[in-house]
């Protein structure tokens, strides 16, 4: 856990800050003035220092320069009532990371705290550089067997919900391609946004002695481009525009129902999860749900695959490769799909090869709009295929 | 003489000239003043205010810009003077004259000191573009006036750059030689400036909060933070850093500016990207 040194001569200051800081999941020590200061920082493991100005004994300057000197390098945001530019430029060529002035927000405390310890560039790269970037390490972590690895830095959903029920039932309705980090404490999901990134955030509103509105702009500071999404019971109110004004984007109704986790998968994931393009080949993504899911799944894959293929034929390719891995084949929908497909590749200018199992093989040799297409085991095969005819 | 000594001398001339009231301060121009003194007047109607910018076309042809431009919801019909008036409001209007006469302090028959001057003034739009979306962005103080507070904060150097070319012929004159360099013609300037504005600013008749801002736009007022005067303050340091900005800039002393601005104002990350974004082009979009 990080542990940050607050050093002021005011008791208030000190625990203000000191509670604050704890709301964040850190340790918090403290310091009366630059002396005491320097040493905890002797006798302690510190990430970051919060350094008042005037103090007595060693004021904050001469508590930073004598850090500098002893080659301490520690972050340093500055909490003062003092905002003369001399003093503020001076602590700045002692490597400031930031400065927060008296009386402050506790919402400005929390982003600059977080801020430097994520290492977040600082003004000069933003009015440098419009881009933002966060930057932490990744560390191993796996969302379970069986599923889409959630150990990198980049995940797509991770659930806050202190009932670990919630967490299996939405993992079991998520396709397997579709990685999940989930916790059952603030604490632990702040921890986790702190070195991953994340598409979408679900943050349960009825987590005991958890303000949900606070736990979702905390982690809105770590994750900025992610979608805040409440998680909660279904009632008969309308609670969209409550959880709206409490932070969060969107909600998400619990018991999951399938239609409405479909929902909002099309919503949050790019519909080329459903089928991606890779040079020519357009993979279809494998279906993992109940079969009353099986419409949807066809629905989805109709809607998104007329743009797939405009891509590979802007790409000037005179062949396309779909690739339907095991989909679901009850009934007609796969043929009819195929022949959309083969029927849309012709209008590019495109003949069509296709790679699936032997099933696959099967079923569409038993119609006559598609028992005369390549059918391929690889697309390995497949491409040697179109290239040797 | 050293420059310091140079400066501190010119800088009681000037001071005892303001003091004294024997500087000269340029008049606002006459079509601008006549305009305003009806704007004052509680009877005057639209019609008559239209027909006494219609002679200057200049003016006319700005207001009808103005009128027409996406922030008053404009859109590609072509609308007479009385209408542009209706839809910019007196407020916007009285503003434009005031930017009009500034801008025509910011130019010089000097080409190279024109060539300053011209620096300075997208300097001074781009620091009113800025403090007018800081107050904007963060929802607090009075986002319409910043926009002119940032315009004229700068507006003291014009007035000294011409007295000081006055002085220099005199100088010529007298002991037949140069006079200081560039570098130091603007340490001169930025020591005295804003004294000349604030006597410039209260004789145009300016409303007292720009007065103010202009005489305080130095330093952060921690007591007000979002008051126009620490608008200006940060925007100017932000246009710098920008590198829109005429002579040199102490990059510490204005990267301290910067910091402690954006504790004061409360700016976050994402307010700065979004004050920076593409500022040169609005800046240079203003007025092309």
């Amino acid at each position: 856990m990080p542990a940050i040194l607050t050093v002021d001569d005011s008791r208030a200051v000190r625990t203000i800050v000191g509670k604050q800081v704890k709301e964040l999941g850190f340790e918090v020590l403290e310091a009366e003035d630059g002396v005491q200061g320097l040493e905890q920082l002797a006798q302690a493991q510190v990430d970051l220092v919060l350094l008042d100005v005037t103090m007595p004994n060693m004021d904050g300057p001469t508590m930073l320069q004598k850090m500098r000197e002893g080659g301490n390098q520690t972050p340093v945001i500055m909490l003062t009532s003092e905002s003369k530019r001399s003093i503020v430029s001076g602590a700045m060529k002692l490597g400031i990371s930031d400065y927060i002035l008296k009386p402050f927000k506790p919402e400005e405390l929390r982003q600059k705290v977080l801020s430097v310890l994520q290492g977040e560039p600082g003004a000069d790269s933003v009015v440098a550089d419009a881009s933002s970037g966060a930057s932490s390490s990744p560390t191993p972590a796996e969302a379970g067997p069986g599923m889409a690895p959630a150990g990198g830095r980049f995940v797509d959903i991770v659930v806050v919900d202190d009932m670990e029920n919630v967490h299996k039932k939405l993992r079991s309705m998520l396709p397997n391609h579709v990685s999940m980090n989930a916790y059952t404490s603030a604490q632990a999901a702040l921890g986790a946004c702190r070195e991953k990134v994340y598409r979408v955030v679900l943050v349960d509103t009825e987590i005991p002695d958890v303000n949900s509105s606070v736990l979702a702009q905390q982690i809105r500071v770590l994750q900025p481009h992610a979608a805040m999404v409440a998680l909660t019971l279904r009632t008969s109110n309308d609670v969209s525009k409550e959880v709206r004004e409490q932070g969060f984007d969107d909600v998400l109704f619990k018991p999951f129902r399938p239609e409405v986790v479909d929902d909002f998968l099309l919503r949050y994931f790019d519909n080329q999860d459903f089928l991606q393009v890779e040079d020519n080949v357009l993979k279809v993504a494998p279906f993992s749900g109940k079969a009353d899911r099986i419409d949807r799944f066809y629905g989805r894959l109709n809607g998104v695959f007329p743009e797939a293929l405009e891509k590979v034929a802007a790409a000037c390719y005179d062949e396309v490769v779909l690739d339907v891995g095991s989909p679901p084949m009850e009934g007609d929908r796969l043929p009819k799909f195929v022949v959309a497909v083969a029927q849309k590749s012709q209008e590019f200018g495109m003949t069509l090869s296709l790679v699936g199992p032997n099933e696959v093989r099967k079923v569409l040799g038993g119609y006559t709009e598609t028992k005369d297409l390549k059918i391929f085991t690889t697309v390995q095969e497949a491409r040697a295929g179109v290239a040797a005819a | 003489m050293s420059v310091d000594k140079l400066s501190a001398e010119l800088e009681v001339i000037l001071v005892k000239r303001i003091q004294g009231d024997q500087l000269f301060l340029p008049s606002m121009p006459a079509m601008a003043t006549k305009i305003l003194e009806l704007l004052r007047d509680p009877d005057a109607g639209l019609k008559e205010v239209a027909k006494l910018l219609e002679k200057d076309p200049v003016l006319a042809a700005r207001t009808l810009r103005m009128a027409t431009s996406a922030a008053f919801a404009g859109g590609t019909k072509r609308i007479t003077l009385q209408e542009a008036l209706a839809r910019l409001g007196t407020k916007a209007l009285k503003g434009l004259l005031v930017e009009a006469s500034a801008q025509k302090l910011f130019v010089s028959r000097n080409p190279q000191i024109n060539e300053q001057l011209k620096t300075l003034w997208e300097h001074s739009v781009a620091v009113g573009i800025l403090a007018r979306d800081v107050l904007a962005l963060t929802g607090q103080g009075d986002s319409e006036s910043a926009y002119l507070a940032g315009l004229l904060h700068d507006v003291g150097k014009p007035v000294v750059a011409t007295v000081l070319l006055e002085l220099e012929r005199q100088l010529t004159e007298v002991y037949q030689k140069g006079w200081i360099d560039s570098g130091e013609w603007l340490a001169v300037i930025k020591r005295v400036h804003r004294k000349v504005a604030v006597a410039l600013a209260e004789k145009w008749q300016l409303p007292g909060p720009l007065v103010t801002c202009i005489k305080e736009s130095g330093e952060y007022d921690k007591a007000d933070r979002h008051s126009l005067a620490n608008a200006v303050c940060f925007s100017n340091a932000l246009a710098k850093k920008a590198g829109i900005y005429a002579g040199d800039v102490d990059a510490e002393d204005n990267d301290a500016i910067i910091m402690i601005g954006r504790s004061v104002i409360g700016i976050s990350d994402d307010i700065l990207r979004t004050l920076t974004k593409g500022l040169r082009e609005r800046v240079m979009g203003l007025y092309d």
